[in-house]
């Protein structure tokens, strides 16, 4: 007894659909901000109300059954529920977008309450819920660990941080030896001076991590951008740049952009693990980028790198993105 | 003349623009100094690989700022941004004691350079808010800028993360801008 909900126009569907006529209608009215302002505080939560209302009584299911039964696992259906979620009137619902991992069957339980679904006549619905529930308060403790991470800046003090960072060394360089801490060489791998301590800067620790894994997991993926960067004309600093990514993709986190991505590949919660491969993602994709794109010099680092943004941007913005390194073939 | 022509006519005099030029050695606060004049977040600054370009109103200028990085490597391409340069701030890690050397020539090697002649330079001691940063005064010695006389010429001490101190430039910045235009 599948669901032919899917075969309606839900709620969210026609808000969406409203949206479009509406940005027509903004278009043609002189007072922009006005009209906003009447829109937001007036039409939707109104319409939304009566529409939700109709199709709750016409289907005899709630929004969220609606959309856990019509949809597939993935962003399309994460993203409606987390829309359906953070819009609710309901406390609890609301507070079910930002519930710890090992709370989250609680909160699918609690939502079925104050919902009324019954697990006998829909008996996917809490597994569908809980994934959804997984991974968007996952999305939002994955941003707190990683803002964690850059807020921890490289310390020379600090015994592991040096190990990592001679670490990065040896998976890049390994039949060169590194002459002293302090060195010029660090600039054959992209360093700016000579000691690499004062290049993590605001993505500190986040930026050396994501180095070393896309190192480890792609090593030889690794050495060969490492190589194409030390190109006479098309070169670039392999370990800044790297860190200019760190800040992409960081960037891309926060601003709730790579949900999409993260929602389709994650299967539960979206971990630390997702991120720094997407960060090699990033890195891999941006050196085919720089090469194929033939810049003139590094000074035009900048502009294409803006180019690269907006192309990854519209990549993320994709229902069906996701985003995985996948290497050529040749050597 | 009606009231209109005249509300035109100041709507149609655009700011002056002022093309400067932000130099000095990497990791030396030259983005975090541009993204405050801005009045942008400068907590997720990463090395500058190539060049930022930012535009700022102050005091009736309109401030083209072009913040070039300054690792070693891509030096050499400074030369490139120096024609029609109204103003060179050249920035310094005062605390980074070890490099003074290298800082101090590099600036030596900009005042040289013929297409920066008469440009007036503007130098922050930048990091002031760490323990260990030098001086304004120690500084201006160590450079011998006393020794400079065919520019006007400033240190000014600065913290380009709390904002300390950049007002202060960048006052002597339009001041200088006007005095050389006249």
């Amino acid at each position: 007894m599948h669901s032919s909900t899917a075969y309606f126009l839900d709620s969210i569907d026609i808000i969406d659909y409203i949206d479009r006529c509406k940005r027509l209608l903004r278009a043609n009215t002189g007072d922009v901000k006005m009209f906003d302002y009447i829109w937001q505080h007036l039409f939707t939560p109104f319409l939304r109300f009566w529409f939700k209302w109709f199709l709750r009584h016409f289907t005899g299911k709630c929004e969220l059954q609606r959309i856990c039964g019509g949809y597939r696992p993935g962003a399309a259906r994460t993203l409606r529920a987390e829309y359906s979620l953070e819009s609710s009137k309901n406390k609890v619902l609301r507070a079910a977008v930002s519930a710890e991992e090992d709370k989250v069957e609680e909160c699918a339980m609690a939502i079925m309450k104050e919902k009324k679904v019954s697990s006998q006549k829909d008996p996917a619905f809490k597994t569908s819920l809980q994934v959804c529930l997984m991974q968007i308060s996952g999305y939002k403790i994955l941003y707190g660990s990683v803002e964690e991470l850059r807020k921890q800046p490289f310390d020379c003090e600090n015994n592991s941080h040096e190990t990592m960072l001679l670490r990065l060394w040896d998976l890049l360089m390994p039949s060169t030896k590194l002459e002293s801490r302090i060195t010029k060489q660090w600039g054959d791998i992209g360093f700016q001076g000579d000691d690499p301590k004062t290049d993590f800067r605001g993505m500190g620790m986040l930026g050396l991590t994501n180095l070393i894994f896309f190192s480890e997991k792609y090593t030889d993926v690794a050495r060969q951008v490492l190589s194409h960067s030390g190109h006479p004309k098309l070169g670039y600093s392999y370990a800044i740049v790297g860190i200019n990514l760190t800040e992409m993709v960081f960037s891309l986190l926060r601003s709730g952009a790579l949900k999409p991505h993260f929602y389709n590949t994650a299967f539960q919660s979206p971990k630390m693990e997702h991120f720094h491969q997407l960060y090699c993602y990033f890195a891999y994709e941006f050196d085919k980028f720089w090469v194929e794109e033939k810049p003139e010099s590094i000074m035009e680092f900048n502009r294409y790198r803006e180019k690269f943004h907006e192309k990854m941007k519209g990549l993320l913005q994709q229902p069906d993105v996701s985003l995985c390194l996948t290497v050529d073939s040749k050597p | 003349m009606g009231l209109l022509s005249i509300l035109r006519k100041l709507k149609s005099s655009p700011d002056q623009e002022v093309r400067i030029l932000l130099l000095g050695l990497d990791n030396g606060g030259k983005t975090t100094l541009l993204k405050q004049l801005a009045s942008e977040d400068i907590s997720h600054i990463t090395p500058t690989q190539g060049f930022n370009i930012k535009s700022v109103q102050s005091q009736g200028f309109k401030l083209n700022v072009w913040d070039i990085g300054g690792q070693r490597k891509i030096r050499p391409y400074w030369r490139n941004y120096f024609e029609n340069t109204d103003m060179l701030i050249y920035v310094i890690d005062s605390a980074d004691r070890k490099r003074f050397d290298e800082t101090g020539q590099e600036l030596a090697e900009l005042l040289d350079e013929e297409k920066l002649s008469g440009v007036p330079v503007l130098i922050f001691a930048n990091k002031q808010d760490l323990l260990t940063a030098a001086p304004a005064s120690e500084i201006a010695e160590g450079l011998n800028l006393h020794t400079i006389r065919d520019r006007l010429w400033q240190i000014q001490s600065c913290s380009a993360l709390t904002g300390e101190g950049i007002q202060e430039g960048m006052n002597w910045v339009c001041r200088s801008v006007n005095a050389k235009k006249k």
